[in-house]
């Protein structure tokens, strides 16, 4: 899943301070999952902005709601009513979420209310960590199913560098060094021989690093 | 509870404006004594940020 | 015809079977090289060749291949080193070519340290290719005269090509097998992380000798020596991948106030001594940072000059 953070009160604030009606949006997949973006989270930041215009006596009329994704139409379609009559949207969804609906009402200002950072997993409630960089060409069978682009602080494709420590990665003890799971995990497997195999020079075309990305299914698409 | 203290310091409000207490009905006394103690507390505090607020705000207009 | 890869003084010192001792030069923090001119003229003589590190805990400085020139200029032989974090297979691949024709001859693949550790920690880094990738890389253009591309090179780099080892850094057991995945790609010579734990070292040349890696490819083992007490605890508590074994530094605290820098040196004297008759070990890395003055000491000392000359 995506993960975000919402930014700072103060950071929000300055944005949507010199407007007079705020939509507070909100994106009910991804990011509230990690309890930053979700309809639940706009209510509350809703409130705080209510409260912080009435200290800072400002005039403004603070409305929140949401949908159960940004990023397809047939969700988008749903937000009309609300988007149309606010003068400002602040969008809770991803990057993704807050593009599409400023696509979809190019002519309203939407700005972003989270900081999207990472695709990754829940390692247990309220805790998530990053799992894929999205370089679009799989490896994860050569390295006994855990990814050295994203989890590998230098990305090595045959690590570990000299830099392993104890088991964590040099530049921070929390991070995992990868290729040391890698190691074990393949071990475990009976595969650790993998880790003597040389893996040449990638092909970062499919990643981002060769251009933005689209997709199409002949069979589905129209 | 911890939670809802650390919004309201982002909106400088103190923390200590909030309690959240668990009694049933018949805990009549015990009532009592939250309600004269939290006064007190608030009493203490003096007026929150958004009673300032308004109270400035409506002062300009009535100048 | 030259029997040589790249027919570098380096090459030629460790072909002829004599021990290698090579030294290490840090780049200045600005364009002025008066510093580092001063730094090369005490190396001057008593080195095989000198390291010139690149943007070293990514600090930037000037690049390696500038400074390498410059020591070139001065008589010096250059080891040039490039890191992985900061350039891609593009760059890499023009720099190896203009250094090579500017006449460097020897060069290290490493894979740099993360740029968090550095001061512009919030630069993007590039890790386009690996040091094993990057090692690949140049021994492809040396041997097949290709770029990565496919393409054919018209003059070919001719390099010794050089990659660091770090015996002491977990997994342990993956150090040998990762060593040899690098001899594997074509690394001709190899300098270790610089040693203290002289048990550790041993153990870990009995595994490369019993797999024969001595035999194809050279290795250097480092030494730095202490040069103060504070400098062992921050080596021992506070560098990822160095082991400092209690011993030495009871042994540096028991030399007395004044004196634990003559320890220090003392202790790395042993350890070369040690290291000129260790199985497979072809010669001593020393890495004597801002303190290169007392490197024609410890050469001294240790029994290293007068350098070989190899016509």
């Amino acid at each position: 899943m995506i993960v975000g953070k919402q930014k700072s009160l103060e950071e929000i604030w300055d944005m949507v301070k010199d407007y007079q009606k705020v939509l507070v949006f909100g994106c009910n997949t991804c990011v509230a999952i990690c309890h930053e973006g979700g309809n639940k989270e706009a209510e509350i930041l809703g409130s705080l902005l209510r409260i912080k215009a009435k200290q800072e006596n400002r005039d403004m009329e603070i409305k929140t709601g949401g949908i159960e994704r940004q990023c397809e139409h047939e969700y988008l379609d749903q937000a009309s009513e609300a988007v149309e009559e606010a003068d400002v949207v602040l969008s809770l969804a991803c990057g993704a979420g807050v593009q599409f609906l400023g696509e979809k009402f190019p002519h309203k200002t939407v700005l972003p209310g989270l900081n999207t950072t990472f695709i990754g997993v829940v390692d247990a409630p309220g805790e998530f960590s990053e799992r894929c960089q999205m370089c679009g060409e799989c490896i994860l069978h050569l390295t006994g199913g855990i990814c050295p682009i994203a989890r590998c602080s230098k990305s090595l494709m045959n690590g570990p560098c000299g830099g392993s420590n104890n088991g964590s990665c040099e530049i921070n003890p929390d991070i995992p060094c990868a290729w040391q799971l890698i190691h074990e995990r393949l071990e475990a497997q009976g595969r650790g021989h993998l880790i003597d195999v040389f893996i040449p020079p990638k092909n970062w075309i499919t990643s981002r690093a060769g251009g933005p990305r689209n997709q199409k299914r002949e069979d589905v698409a129209t | 509870m911890q939670y809802l203290k650390t919004l309201l310091v982002k909106v400088d409000i103190d923390p200590e404006r909030l309690e959240m207490y668990n009694l049933s009905a018949a805990m009549g006394p015990k009532w009592m004594e939250i309600c004269t103690e939290f006064t007190e507390r608030i009493k203490k505090l003096g007026p929150s940020p958004i009673w300032w607020a308004e109270h400035d705000h409506k002062k300009k207009e009535s100048d | 015809m030259s029997e040589y890869k790249s027919g570098s003084n380096l090459e030629k010192v460790l072909k002829s079977g004599q021990f290698a001792f090579t030294g290490e030069c840090g780049p200045p923090e600005g364009a002025d090289v008066e510093h580092l001119k001063e730094k090369a003229s005490h190396l001057k003589g008593c080195v095989d060749a000198v390291n010139v590190t690149d943007n070293q805990t990514a600090v930037a400085r000037m690049s390696s291949w500038a400074a390498s020139l410059i020591l070139l200029q001065e008589g010096l032989e250059p080891n040039f080193q490039m890191v992985c974090r900061d350039r891609n297979r593009l760059a890499m691949q023009s720099d190896i070519l203009g250094v090579y024709a500017h006449g460097i001859r020897n060069m290290l693949c490493l894979s740099g340290d993360h740029q968090r550790f550095g001061d512009h920690p919030e630069a993007k880094n590039v890790f386009d290719l690996d040091s094993m990738q990057l090692i690949y890389t140049v021994k492809s253009m040396r041997d097949e005269g290709k770029f990565l591309s496919g393409k054919e090179i018209k003059g070919r780099p001719k390099f010794f090509i050089g990659a660091a080892c770090n015996p002491f850094a977990e997994p342990f057991a993956l150090r040998v097998r990762r060593l040899a995945k690098k001899i594997g790609v074509g690394a001709d010579f190899i300098q270790t992380q610089c040693i203290y734990n002289m048990d550790k070292f041993r153990e870990f040349m009995k595994q490369v000798v019993d797999l024969g890696l001595h035999e194809k490819c050279y290795i250097l083992a480092g030494i730095t020596p202490m040069k103060s007490l504070g400098m062992a605890r921050y080596m021992a508590s506070k560098v990822p991948g160095m082991d400092v074994p209690d011993s030495l530094i009871e042994r540096l605290k028991g030399a007395g106030k004044g004196k634990v820098a003559e320890e220090g040196i003392r202790f790395a004297l042993e350890q070369i001594e040690e290291l000129k008759e260790m199985p497979g070990v072809s010669g001593v890395h020393l890495m004597a940072i801002e303190w290169e003055h007392r490197v024609p000491e410890i050469a001294e000392r240790a029994g290293m000059l007068p350098r070989p000359q190899v016509s």
